[in-house]
């Protein structure tokens, strides 16, 4: 990788639209998508003649049509002159971002605007309607394999190779608790805090996965809008920025079943497993274009929808060595009272997951703006976002700072 | 779902989309994949094979991972191996699979080399990581017919 693109590009502008099932209206991801996007260009102060290229994420799975973006500009009636879906499951939102951080650096366009928006929570059932997009229907489903059970298949093996034991996943699902506490739109902040010992004692789904150790559904739908732009007019024409100081990307199998079937490149080179992914190819990308190491972060948001996935992920993303995650939990690593702030809205087990979205690097900008809806890390400055989707497929990393770094 | 008239929906509340339960265990074989299905219906276990490269492949496998080439053919294997991992399900993903909790899903890695999604049953176990494991056909809750892998004491 040769790239000069670390910190050349910046956030001007964001915007977020976010409904709850129980609300009085049913409000569709489009509506959402609109009203976050229009809001990320006033944060910006440009007009919509002005967006040079739209990304979106992949289609929302309430709203499927085919080519989304096509939908959203439409309704927005701007002329991007560069605009696609970015898809890549869950890790294609943070896609969106880096794939305007290439045009824009290219020079190609001036402005970007990155849309995701998802209303499954208010539309749909998403277990069963997960299950079928996550396995594969052919040699997958017909076994019934529910969605957990795909992640339990990494889980099981993860576990067995390091010697993580269930009360050492479970301290991810109490200290995500804790930061869910303190938001105002997390899903399970009404229900009070949790213990170790809930956690153990939560109704089994799928062995070794209990109820606590899942994610929660979003209970409605969020889209998410950024503005991006070059250093050059993020300096002269706004009045704050967020710096993109580095980012990458790694996506290995789309089954998990294929995933013991694959080999020959980062990070399965020599042959398969399912304890190592993505995560580690795209965080030493970002931390490579970024300048930064592990002890620059001040704060981490993972998308990963289990407990035992989020250690796993505490290790790929460079925070503790391969196999430690759960020692480095249960030891007081991610302890919401002095740990590195992890998940700081609460993660997908406490704060919830929308299918897909930006909202985790909606709330790391706010952070290091010192803006935080919940529990504002002091003097947040710099912060990685790391975007999962497929059963442990797909994988973004994205590292935002408060000031340009290089 | 019953369709209601047009006329009979509040357009304002919008109606509840579905996915999951046309698509959950659907069995829809692929031309690549025919041969693997021919043989489960003769109870016979078939992986795709490189006759150049002499390396067995997922039955999906539409190229060779090693030379490239398209001229995999399907060949049966005696369908012995361990368990590589697996879950025991005791929330279903969908009505059909409710009666049959808890069950257990996982991966087998077969002599050859190569990993199968599958159901593993006891026979008589118990079901753990590197426990020994052969092939057997049932009808699954969907009613296809699918290979599933017997576990047998370490």
């Amino acid at each position: 990788m040769e790239t000069n693109i670390g910190s050349r590009i910046a956030v001007v502008g964001i915007g977020r639209a976010l409904a709850w099932r129980s609300d009085s209206e049913r409000k569709t991801p489009l509506q959402l998508g609109a009203a976050a996007a229009v809001e990320a260009l006033r944060d910006a102060g440009i007009k919509r003649g002005q967006v040079g290229a739209l990304f979106t994420g992949r289609t929302p799975q309430a709203y499927m049509v085919l080519q989304y973006n096509q939908a959203l500009l439409n309704e927005l009636k701007i002329g991007p002159t560069f605009n696609t879906e970015v898809t890549a499951h869950g890790g294609g939102a943070l896609g969106t971002l880096q794939l305007a951080a290439v045009a824009l650096h290219a020079g190609v366009i001036d402005y970007a605007l990155c849309v995701t928006n998802e209303a499954s929570g208010i539309w749909m059932d998403q277990v069963t309607s997960n299950a079928a997009w996550e396995g594969d229907l052919q040699f997958e489903a017909p076994y019934g394999a529910s969605t957990p059970a795909l992640y339990a298949q990494f889980a099981s093996r993860y576990m067995h190779e390091y010697g993580v034991t269930p009360s050492m996943c479970a301290k991810v699902s109490v200290e995500n608790r804790n930061w869910a506490l303190h938001h105002p739109h997390a899903a399970m902040r009404a229900k009070g805090p949790i213990t170790v010992a809930d956690v153990l004692a939560s109704r089994m789904i799928a062995t070794p996965l209990r109820l606590l150790d899942c994610a929660v559904w979003y209970p409605g739908g969020i889209a998410t809008a950024m503005v991006l732009t070059r250093a050059d007019i993020a300096k002269s024409a706004h009045r704050r920025a967020s710096w993109i100081a580095g980012f990458g990307q790694c996506s290995t199998h789309e089954w998990v079943g294929e995933r013991m079937n694959s080999w020959g490149y980062e990070p399965i080179q020599n042959g398969p497993d399912l304890v190592h992914t993505g995560a580690g190819v795209a965080a030493r990308q970002a931390y490579a274009m970024s300048g930064l190491k592990p002890a620059d972060i001040d704060l981490v948001q993972s998308s990963a929808p289990f407990s035992f996935a989020n250690l796993m992920m505490l290790e790929e993303l460079g925070f503790c060595a391969p196999g430690e995650g759960g020692r480095f939990a249960e030891s007081g690593g991610i302890d919401f009272a002095g740990g590195l702030p992890f998940n700081t809205m609460g993660g997908y087990l406490s704060f919830g997951q929308v299918a897909q979205g930006l909202y985790n690097l909606h709330e790391t900008i706010q952070q290091v703006w010192h803006e935080a809806e919940g529990f504002q890390v002091p003097d947040a400055r710099v912060g990685m976002v790391h975007g999962h989707g497929g059963p442990m497929a797909c994988h973004s990393v994205m590292i935002v700072s408060r000031e340009q770094l290089r | 779902m019953s369709a209601a008239p047009p006329d009979a929906i509040d357009w304002a509340k919008g109606m509840d989309l579905m996915a999951g339960p046309y698509f959950v265990g659907l069995y829809q074989p692929s031309p690549e994949t025919a041969g693997f299905w021919d043989g489960v219906k003769q109870q016979e276990l078939r992986l795709k094979h490189c006759a150049r490269c002499m390396r067995f492949f997922h039955p999906k496998r539409i190229v060779c991972t090693d030379c490239g080439t398209t001229d995999l053919r399907f060949r049966a294997v005696e369908g012995h191996g361990s368990v590589y991992s697996f879950s025991e399900i005791h929330r279903a993903p969908a009505p059909e699979f409710v009666a049959s909790i808890p069950y257990t899903v996982g991966v087998v890695q077969l002599n050859e080399g190569v990993c199968l999604f599958t159901r593993f049953v006891a026979d008589p176990g118990p079901i753990r990581i590197g426990a020994p494991a052969s092939v057997a056909f049932r009808k699954l809750e969907q009613g296809t017919l699918m290979p599933i892998f017997s576990v047998h004491a370490a």
